[in-house]
């Protein structure tokens, strides 16, 4: 692992700054490469570890139990030093990976990524209003129909860059806090935003500007001033949407604005994704929860980081059975559930 | 291994080849040999003829034991057959096992998404079972319009007279100040006619 450390440094204590830097990790975010095979998990030191997790060929018994011979690699394959500051948000495309920090965003090669000293293809600044601003980016979205990517995070606005020429297109102004999360929605192409102001925003690409702001504060099923006002997380599926942090995890039902169901979980969710028929949240507390669209609360498996802040599933095409859960959080650890059910092994940085 | 070693393994392989299971084939073939040496060296009729009659015995004896030997390699090989047979039906049904369980997990995801249909369906259920239904909205906004024109209708006639009471108070008021004004003129006329007879009185002479 590459980090500063001065040279003088005597083997002991190596091991116990290793050892304490391993402690007070936090793992931001996770990103799955486009062929399955590769993890990429980003932390709060900025580096970035690639670790192998290859897919079971066919879903059989025997592939379950090869999976379970890869126990003893569950170190990176490989690490390097991203950024400077924290990486909170990753995406990946079929060749790139993205990563974002403070106020920067890079690109890397995966064909490259896994030689040492892998350098970045490039690192762009979205224009921000002031030059002394250094806001943090906290949330990456692909959008493949116009082939860009939007940056959002601490200067309240939402940043289009298009990926062929990588300039900056919009600006989305709207929001009066930062901003937490992206979620896109796929049939009319609108992006929906939640921030630390307690709204989420629905904007539309085409007209750049913003269509719709639901205040989920304002509805009182929902609502709990003693978490805050702020959205943590979205997902979205067209027609329906999910958001969580201060308020409690609500469904929403897009067209007609309203609150449908409240998911009865008391701590704040940080991460929230539909998957087949369930709504998987994660948030402070060890569990992965698995809803049910009716408020049930199908299953609860625990992890082992104390706290979790993002969930990724591996979405490759050719296999969409063998489908991956992996979280990550408050710890140097990820967790990696084969089936939903129970927590397979952990990868750990 | 020591090279006096390699002609002693081959002794014992071809040893352990020949009678492994230790049925006593390879001592009675050699008791056989013996005791044939032994006959032609007997002296007696009658010992000789016992002797014969006792190797014709052990003859017969080896000749059981290959007849069973060549029995069980048949069935060996009958069973070796069989096996290969069940092998491969089992493989067939392991291929197709397979195939049934995609196809089940193509249902499973069918039956996954059918399910949240369902309950999509029956959240927004719940949230419209919360407004009123609608035929009665309409019922009741239908009778609301009605009163409505009811009352508009009122409040045109009730206009409508207040105007024309107007008017007429309006008419009324104004034929009494006419009458007023013609009272006044003609008490004024009255006046001066009056005036002007005192003063002819009073200045009657030039």
């Amino acid at each position: 692992m590459e980090r500063a450390v001065p040279p003088t440094v005597p083997l002991g204590q190596m091991e116990v700054f290793q050892a304490l830097q391993r402690l007070h990790m936090t793992i931001f975010s996770q990103c799955f490469s486009p062929c399955g095979k590769f993890l990429a998990a980003g932390n709060n030191y900025g580096q970035i570890a690639i670790f192998r997790h290859s897919l079971p060929s066919a879903c059989s018994l025997s592939a379950a139990l090869s999976s379970e011979a890869k126990e003893e690699s569950k170190k990176p394959i490989v690490t390097f030093q991203a950024h400077d500051g924290p990486v909170y948000s990753m995406v990946s495309t079929d060749r790139h990976l993205f990563s974002a920090g403070d106020g920067e965003v890079k690109a890397w090669l995966w064909a490259e990524i896994l030689k040492k000293g892998c350098k970045e293809l490039w690192c762009r600044q979205p224009p921000y209003r002031t030059s002394l601003e250094v806001p943090e980016i906290n949330a990456l979205l692909l959008v493949p129909k116009e082939n860009s990517l939007i940056l959002a995070g601490g200067d309240c606005q939402l940043h289009t860059m298009d990926l062929e020429t990588g300039t900056f297109t919009r600006a989305l102004r709207g929001h009066t806090d930062y901003i937490h999360c992206l979620a896109l929605r796929d049939r009319n192409p609108e992006v929906l935003s939640g921030g630390e102001d307690g709204t989420v925003r629905l904007w539309d690409l085409r007209m750049a500007k913003e269509v719709q702001t639901i205040e989920v504060y304002k509805h009182e099923e929902c609502s709990r001033p003693h978490n805050g006002r702020w959205i943590g997380c979205l997902a979205t599926d067209s027609d329906w949407m999910v958001c969580g942090g201060g308020p409690a995890l609500t469904l929403w039902h897009l067209r007609s604005s309203t609150p449908t169901t409240i998911f009865p979980m008391w701590a704040p969710q940080k991460h929230v994704t539909f998957y087949q028929d369930l709504i998987l949240s994660a948030g402070q507390g060890p569990c992965v929860n698995q809803w049910q669209l009716s408020g049930e609360l199908k299953a609860q498996v625990p992890g082992s980081s104390p706290g979790l802040l993002s969930l990724s599933l591996n979405q490759q095409p050719a296999a969409p059975e063998c489908k991956v859960l992996t979280a990550a959080g408050n710890s140097c650890r990820v967790d990696v559930f084969t089936n939903l059910g129970y927590r397979a092994f952990s990868l750990s940085f | 291994m020591a090279p006096k070693q390699g002609p002693l393994d081959e002794v014992i392989r071809k040893r352990l080849l020949i009678d492994g299971n230790d049925a006593g084939d390879d001592r009675r073939i050699n008791l056989l040999v013996k005791s044939f040496i032994k006959w032609c060296n007997s002296g007696s009729q009658e010992e000789g003829y016992s002797q014969y009659q006792r190797m014709l015995s052990t003859l017969s004896q080896c000749e059981f034991s290959m007849g069973k030997t060549l029995l069980i390699y048949d069935m060996n090989l009958r069973e070796m057959e069989n096996y290969e047979k069940i092998y491969k039906e089992i493989e067939c049904s392991i291929a197709g096992a397979h195939e049934k369980i995609a196809e089940c997990k193509k249902q499973i995801l069918q039956a996954k998404r059918i399910q949240k249909n369902h309950e999509e369906y029956g959240v927004l259920a719940k949230v419209i079972q919360h407004h009123p239904d609608r035929h009665e909205t309409l019922k009741k906004l239908d009778a609301m319009g009605k009163e409505l024109e009811h009352l508009s209708h009122i409040k045109e006639s009730v206009e409508y007279k207040l105007e024309l009471r107007q008017k007429q108070f309006h008419v009324l008021l104004s034929t009494i100040h006419e009458l007023q004004q013609i009272l006044e003129n003609d008490k004024k006329l009255s006046e001066l006619e009056e005036a002007q007879e005192t003063s002819m009185d009073t200045d009657p002479k030039p």
